[in-house]
């Protein structure tokens, strides 16, 4: 059967794009209207489901960026054989600085190191008597970029420190690097894990809802494709409400979010003593609450789109 | 208007619903289409409106085969048939209006229209004043006029009706049949399956008998 053949329709008040699109939203608000309670099911299954994926999110970026921090510990120490005079100080310097992966050097003459030394057996300085600055090397200490703080970053760039003249010794505290890079590699590794697992969680439980909301609406969709519905014509008003959904969901969930922040993880840092020199827990950056309202978005688009597919059969 | 040839149906691991059925329904025709319970009468309505497929033999319906159809096609053949099914199939949280509507909102119609018809049809069946009401609180009879609007409201080239008087009174019967009959008159090709022979026999329209998925006996138009 043609086109043509269709029934003759006096004005036409949805054509076009946009007159289409204001009427499956139209349609798509009734429905939630006259579906209040099991709209509200979804929008509350989904916003729980990102609640717990975002707090999941939340403490994951904080350890994350507290771990990132004790990382600032890997530093190189390279020791001279003997001071350099101070004009060759600054070549040193801009050798070293050469080398990819340098983020800062300090220079640190014999006086400096014997300063520093005396400073820290403060209350014991006969301990130190007959010693003189000359015994201590003078020395560059190097911190790395975050990229290269790893077992064979570091050691690579150990050897071409020891390419330098003069320099005779380095240490950088290898057990302790090779023990944070592989605590490291075991929270990205639980993180992955556990998000995974959270993330399978959540498009079960949502999916499954939606599937149960739209199962409830199954007479409608049956006779909308009776009374000569195309399978866009009934899908599109369920599509927006899922989404619509999805992103009510999500603002709910961020909403609940900020509270819980609020009220308990704010200080949370300081509680714990997990880190007394920090100002409690950061709040999740603009990019990532932006993912939750996308994840959201989508969650209720692909469930409904899924589900849709299941019980139109024309 | 409907032509079936040689039309089998079975469904899955059961005896044939319909065997080897062949007739022909002329555009205006209103026929009755009559049989006991699982004769098949629902099953051939379906074939009508393409909510099934034959298992052998060919479906026409205005000159389309039915049977070729492709998915896609399907609805537009389904814009051109008002269907009042047996158990009416009311959207239980919309209004009579929007219930009604639906026909229309489906063929791309501007609210304005749509408001102007389905009230226009609505009275004429007596419905004026039940228009913001929901289907749950009418009555069966009134329900049922609900479900033939719905069905005549894009004035459709064919009617069907699956039983349409099964739980009514008297008086509603007479209403319902007075509908079909104005909508023959205006050129509409009926269809009504039933098993009321009462019904039957006060219309003095042709008859189609099913048994067993057969047909057993074709009348001629009586008028």
């Amino acid at each position: 059967m043609s086109k043509a053949n269709k029934a003759v329709r006096p004005k036409l008040a949805q054509e076009g794009f946009f007159g289409r699109l204001s009427y499956y939203s139209s349609r798509a608000v009734a429905n939630l209207r006259q579906n209040v309670f099991v709209s509200a099911v979804t929008v509350g299954t989904i916003a729980l489901a990102l609640l717990i994926a975002s707090l999941f999110l939340l403490v994951y970026v904080n350890l994350s960026g507290m771990a990132e921090g004790w990382s600032d510990k890997v530093q190189v120490t390279a020791y001279f054989d003997a001071e350099p005079a101070p004009l060759a100080v600054a070549a040193l310097k801009g050798r070293v600085q050469a080398i990819p992966g340098t983020a800062k050097v300090l220079f640190v003459s014999q006086a400096e190191a014997e300063k520093r030394l005396r400073s820290r057996l403060k209350g014991q300085e006969s301990l130190l008597e007959g010693i003189s600055a000359e015994v201590l090397p003078a020395s560059l200490e190097i911190r790395l970029d975050r990229d290269h703080r790893d077992n064979e970053s570091v050691a690579a760039y150990v050897a071409k420190l020891k390419q330098i003249q003069g320099i005779t010794e380095v240490q950088y505290g290898e057990e302790w690097v090779r023990r944070f890079n592989s605590f490291m590699n075991l929270f990205r590794l639980m993180g992955a894990l556990l998000g995974g697992f959270l993330t399978i969680t959540v498009l079960f439980i949502v999916s499954n809802t939606i599937k149960l909301t739209i199962y409830a609406r199954k007479d409608e969709l049956e006779l909308l494709g009776l009374v000569g519905a195309t399978r866009f014509f009934i899908k599109a008003p369920f599509l927006i409400e899922g989404v619509l959904q999805g992103a009510a969901g999500a603002v709910i969930s961020l909403l609940a979010l900020l509270g819980c922040y609020f009220a308990f993880l704010k200080n949370a840092g300081d509680f714990l003593g997990i880190n007394p020199a920090s100002a409690g827990l950061s709040f999740l950056p603009p990019s990532h609450l932006a993912g939750v309202v996308l994840g959201g978005v989508l969650l209720g688009f692909i469930g409904s789109a899924t589900s849709l597919k299941r019980f139109i059969n024309i | 208007m409907i032509q079936l040839h040689n039309v089998s149906m079975s469904y899955q691991a059961e005896s044939a619903a319909l065997a080897d059925v062949t007739l022909k329904i002329p555009k205006g025709d209103f026929v009755f289409l009559t049989g006991q319970s699982g004769a098949g009468k629902s099953t051939l309505l379906k074939l009508i409106y393409a909510e099934l497929s034959p298992t052998r033999g060919q479906v026409v319906i205005d000159g389309a085969n039915v049977t070729r159809l492709s998915r896609k096609e399907i609805p537009y053949l389904r814009r051109s048939i008002g269907v009042v099914f047996q158990d009416y199939k009311l959207l239980p949280n919309r209004t009579v209006l929007e219930n009604v509507a639906i026909t229309l909102e489906v063929l791309g119609w501007g609210k304005r229209d749509i408001g102007k018809k389905v009230y226009h049809i609505l009275k004429s069946m007596g419905l004026e004043d039940k228009v913001n009401s929901t289907p749950l609180r009418l009555s069966g009879g009134e329900q049922q006029r609900v479900a033939l609007a719905r069905a005549l409201v894009n004035d459709p080239k064919i009617l069907i009706a699956d039983e349409p008087t099964g739980n009514l009174d008297d008086e509603n019967k007479e209403q319902i049949l007075s509908i079909f009959k104005e909508a023959n008159i205006r050129g509409t090709t009926v269809v009504v399956a039933t098993h009321d022979r009462r019904v039957i026999e006060n219309s003095h329209r042709r008859v189609i008998r099913l048994e067993k998925g057969r047909m057993v006996e074709v009348p001629d138009v009586q008028g």
